[in-house]
């Protein structure tokens, strides 16, 4: 989690108007979405992970561990799709041309879907989001509530991770009975400390003024036609490529 | 004579459950004032600044703002934390926005203020505390002393008359002290009351021009830093010692009557020693005074 957020902050295209990222990311989901996935599917994965790479300089690693966890649940996934069950007579495994097909382009589709994702998540830290959700018209306590779980997040992560140093330390998790007992007794404290913090945070807030909105500055971003341009452009030669292949395997 | 600007009349606070943190405390704030509140852990030091700005209510006695009663409707509360800025101990407890420049930006907007307006407040508060290369960082990727310097910012952009601060130096290390009484500094130069609450008492000694003694929830004595901390007996009472300065200071023959005051900085007392110890000044090396210096850096 915490990469991901440095990588949102840090990478190559952080400064670019989020919706020269959305538009064509968001593009290409559809596309993997409504085309037929054998062609697309590979079209869109290698797109969205160089664009990752190669353009906005995320590291490969982080971008296979942001994929690796939907991948793993793919794979568990795949028996079930590409065995059948016959219970005609007695119990039957078959394992079928078109369940393999089936579980190939399902997997396929999954990860391309998941990789114009990762893109995103990995390109644009959260912040960049909140005014387009305020612009489309989310409602106001909502589009607050996503930006206090964001920077709460990281302070409660901290404190846990302070926490469960401090049991280590005194040989909390050495056993299994201590390690459940130790993390029972963090989680409690870790509850009690976010009450309290939101009772601290209130006083904060109030002393600037707080009167029921978390009203900020937005981040300015300038849109860029080309890179739009060519970001929609990426997304028709896709779109034109996997027609054409598909044409030809047809 | 003028009333102060913010004082505290026989102020009493108990909590709910019985705990008395305040017991009829008396304290005036004047205008252009360096106020040190000086008491040790667990004297009730936060919850009197928190009656600075209205957040708690007493249940005896009153604040006065101008000489006038406070008053805690909606509006009044508004008006007072205008003025009446306040900076927490712990930056985490009021830092809430993803960036340095948006959190910044929350006070100038609730005051009302237009975006180019609130833009141009948010980029003086950096200013004035040497953070202006933060602004666009997450707030979280911060390290502790950044944090602290971007709550200061937070309250600072809103131009409060009078700025409270809760344990300022409290955890950071003598770079980022120096750093940030220096900050603090050119605030006062540039008419901005400062009142803090700190158990150092060198801190204190260093830097405030008025002390109040606080202990057990009422404040002991008030007054000039050189009286307030020669007064042994006070200081005993309130669980503290006297300043290392002042003792050496006062074990070289100053301090003892108005001819010769008591020098406040490092630099002043080791000039001291060294003429009472009769060497040339190469002798004895100056340190750079690092922790408490009376004037920040000239960065």
């Amino acid at each position: 989690m915490r990469a991901i957020d440095h990588h949102a902050w840090t990478n190559r295209w952080r400064d670019w108007h989020p919706a020269e990222k959305l538009l064509p990311a968001g593009s290409l989901l559809i596309l993997t979405l409504m085309l037929p996935p054998l062609t697309t599917a590979p079209l869109v994965l290698t797109g969205m992970m160089v664009a990752t790479v190669r353009g906005a300089g995320v590291p490969l690693q982080t971008l296979l561990s942001v994929l690796a966890a939907p991948a793993a649940f793919l794979l568990a996934g795949i028996p079930f799709l590409a065995v059948s069950v016959d219970f005609a007579e007695g119990v039957n495994l078959h394992l079928s041309a078109e369940g393999l097909r089936l579980a190939l382009t399902t997997t396929l589709r999954a990860l391309a879907a998941m990789s114009c994702l990762a893109f995103l998540i990995l390109t644009t830290p959260l912040t960049d989001w909140i005014a387009p959700l305020r612009r489309i018209g989310v409602p106001a306590g909502v589009v607050e509530l996503i930006l206090l779980i964001y920077r709460l997040i990281f302070v409660f992560f901290e404190r846990a991770l302070t926490g469960h140093q401090a049991q280590t330390a005194r040989l909390g998790y050495s056993r299994v009975d201590r390690s459940v007992r130790s993390l029972g007794l963090l989680a409690g404290n870790l509850f009690q400390r976010a009450l309290a913090q939101a009772r601290r945070l209130e006083i904060g807030l109030m002393a600037r003024g707080y009167t029921g909105e978390l009203r900020v500055l937005a981040p300015k971003h300038v849109l860029s036609r080309t890179r739009l341009a060519a970001g929609l452009g990426l997304v028709g030669l896709v779109g034109a490529t996997s027609g054409l292949l598909a044409r030809g395997l047809s | 004579m003028t009333a102060p600007l913010l004082a505290a009349r026989g102020l009493e606070y108990v909590y709910p459950g019985g705990v008395v943190a305040l017991r009829g405390l008396e304290l005036n704030i004047e205008r252009g004032q360096k106020l040190a509140i000086l008491g040790s852990n667990g004297s009730g030091k936060t919850t009197l600044l928190l009656h600075l700005n209205g957040t708690c209510q007493p249940t005896g006695g009153e604040i006065r703002l101008d000489g006038q009663p406070a008053r805690y409707d909606h509006r009044a509360l508004n008006q007072w934390r205008r003025r009446v800025g306040l900076v927490l101990q712990e930056p985490d407890d009021q830092l809430f926005a993803a960036t340095v420049g948006q959190d910044v930006s929350f006070g100038p907007l609730n005051l009302g203020l237009s975006e180019p307006e609130t833009g141009e407040r948010v980029r003086e508060a950096l200013e004035a505390l040497r953070i202006a290369h933060l602004a666009e960082r997450a707030t979280h990727a911060l390290s502790f002393g950044q944090k602290k310097r971007v709550a200061i910012a937070g309250v600072l952009a809103m131009r409060p008359e009078i700025l409270v601060l809760d344990e300022p130096t409290a955890g950071l290390d003598p770079h980022g002290v120096t750093h940030l009484l220096g900050a603090l500094q050119q605030l006062h130069e540039a008419g901005t009351t400062l009142v803090f609450s700190t158990h150092d008492v060198e801190l204190a000694y260093a830097w405030a021009d008025r002390v109040a003694l606080f202990h057990e929830g009422t404040v002991l004595c008030q007054g000039g830093t050189a009286a307030v901390l020669g007064d042994r007996e006070a200081l005993h009472r309130a669980r503290l010692r006297p300043p290392l300065l002042l003792e050496v200071a006062e074990a070289l023959g100053a301090g003892r009557d108005q001819s010769c005051p008591a020098p406040r900085s490092r630099e002043a007392v080791l000039t001291l020693l060294q003429e009472r110890l009769g060497e040339p000044a190469s002798a004895v090396s100056v340190e750079p005074a690092v922790a408490h210096s009376r004037r920040g850096p000239s960065e």
